[in-house]
């Protein structure tokens, strides 16, 4: 294995373990206690139905805790070592600059697609728990799952990118999802369908045929593309931010 | 920096060893995993960090610790462990910035002994940095005064040296029956002012050859009959040697 690979693993592997060392687990615990218990209640009410859990799923996960813990984990990851100058041991080893960033960036994808797999798990096995209707019910749970991950790689692409640029990159990053993300992609119209939030709905569409996600419009294979389009832009001008950055 | 422009160089990383005077070590990992994190950093494989892990453990004597949480570690262990990172790539030159930095006295000879071995005994090029020339002048005779980023003067030790004695000193003078002495101060040419405390029991002399003033003062003293109780120079530091050199 050539040195910048294990250079790669090692940044990979260890911001991994601090990011799930840190303790905004408690946080994460907290938030995914609240979709089982929204979950499991939900499932209790007249008419429930995985029609409901789906529509539940894109609220709860797709467009609130997927951005949320990206913004937590991702805007914070580079950005607490600049600020503890922890970093030192990053910028000084003979490692591309580039070659860290992208060390960084997987290894925030794998504690991502761990906490919401976690997460998502509990939410639907709470709802599936208290539901009459089950048929479908894992499929569905593995349909959001998956679906997340591909939100997870666009989600921590820019988060990490604003960690990386910006001193505060909270404010603008709550904006964003509450702002861009949440108002704007209700919003009638073309416009709404300029968020990250839209495309994964139209990925969802050709996923599952539960919840008025199903009924969203739009060729799936376009959105993945511009998903995977706007990762890869945003890794790799994150990546030259960080080799051209003073960062300590 | 080693024939190489340093800038977005990460090659010539690879020669340089860097310790940083603050601490960044993460409190949950233990003095080997760290190392192992370093190592991995530098691209090392699995059987080469193995090795150079209890080298480096060794040479800075942490073998014993190297397993517990560095959490618990003293301060002189963390600056020893921070070395041995810094070793571990073998790197041809070392930089140490203010490695003595809140070390107790004991710990301060562990460090400064360390250093001097990682130079005759183990051949890195060490530069150290840090704002205490005597601590400086038991590691090296040879330095280089840097201030605001530039180098002021640099050579052995004793050329710093006698840059200091050279330069106009304040010296404070405390004691009895003062009085004699500042008259019989004026007239040497070496004073250039003198300021007598109101209460008669200290003065300020300026000096422009302080070695002169020295050599001269006990038989001054002795002369006059005057009681000294202190005497100390408030220019004989590197501070001080900074504001002359750079005006």
């Amino acid at each position: 294995m050539s040195s910048n690979l294990i250079g790669l693993r090692t940044v990979a592997a260890f911001s991994a373990r601090k990011l799930l060392m840190n303790r905004r687990w408690m946080l994460v615990m907290l938030l995914g206690a609240l979709v089982a218990l929204v979950m499991g209640y939900a499932a209790t009410e007249d008419g429930a139905n995985l029609d409901f859990a789906s529509d539940l799923m894109v609220l709860l996960l797709l467009a609130f805790l997927l951005p949320v813990l990206s913004l937590i984990y991702g805007a914070s990851m580079i950005r607490n070592e600049m600020d503890d100058r922890s970093i030192v041991q990053v910028i000084t080893a003979p490692l591309d600059r580039r070659m860290s960033y992208l060390g960084y960036y997987i290894g925030l994808v794998m504690v991502l697609c761990l906490l919401i797999t976690v997460v998502t798990f509990i939410g639907g096995l709470a709802f599936l728990m208290f539901s009459p209707e089950r048929a479908g019910g894992a499929q569905l749970i593995v349909t959001f799952i998956a679906l997340q991950y591909l939100g997870v790689l666009v989600y921590s692409a820019l988060f990490l990118f604003l960690g990386t640029l910006m001193r505060q990159p909270i404010y603008l990053g709550l904006i964003y999802i509450f702002i861009w993300e949440g108002f704007i992609a209700s919003v009638p119209g073309s416009i709404g369908k300029l968020t990250i939030r839209h495309q994964l709905e139209v990925v969802a569409s050709e996923l599952t045929e539960f919840g008025s996600v199903a009924w969203t419009s739009g060729d799936w294979a376009v959105s993945v593309l511009a998903l995977v389009v706007i990762t890869v832009a945003l890794v790799l001008i994150g990546a030259f931010v960080f080799r051209q950055e003073e960062v300590a | 920096m080693l024939g190489e422009e340093p800038w977005q160089n990460p090659a010539l990383l690879a020669k340089i060893g860097f310790c940083p005077d603050y601490d960044f070590l993460p409190a949950d990992l233990n003095g080997r995993e760290y190392l192992r994190f370093v190592a991995g950093l530098h691209g090392m494989d699995s059987v080469r960090t193995a090795t150079r892990v209890n080298d480096v453990l060794g040479i800075v004597s942490m073998v014993k610790d190297a397993d517990r949480v560095m959490g618990g570690y003293s301060k002189g262990m963390r600056q020893r462990i921070k070395i041995a990172g810094a070793l571990l790539h073998e790197p041809q030159l070392l930089l140490l910035d203010e490695p003595l930095t809140g070390t107790d006295p004991l710990i301060r000879k562990e460090i400064i002994d360390l250093v001097k071995d990682l130079n005759k005994v183990h051949g890195h090029d060490v530069i150290v940095s840090s704002h205490v020339l005597h601590e400086i002048e038991r590691m090296t005779h040879q330095v280089a005064l840097i201030y605001k980023g530039r180098s002021v003067a640099s050579g052995d030790i004793s050329e710093i040296r006698r840059l200091m004695s050279d330069h106009p000193h304040n010296i404070v003078l405390e004691g009895r029956g003062l009085v004699p002495l500042a008259q019989t101060l004026l007239t040497k040419p070496y004073t250039s002012s003198i300021e007598l405390r109101p209460d008669r029991m200290g003065m300020y002399v300026r000096v422009d050859r302080p070695d002169e003033f020295f050599d001269s003062l006990p038989e001054l003293v002795a002369g006059t009959g005057c009681e000294l109780e202190r005497v100390e120079s408030l220019d004989d530091d590197l501070e001080s040697v900074f504001r002359y050199l750079v005006g």
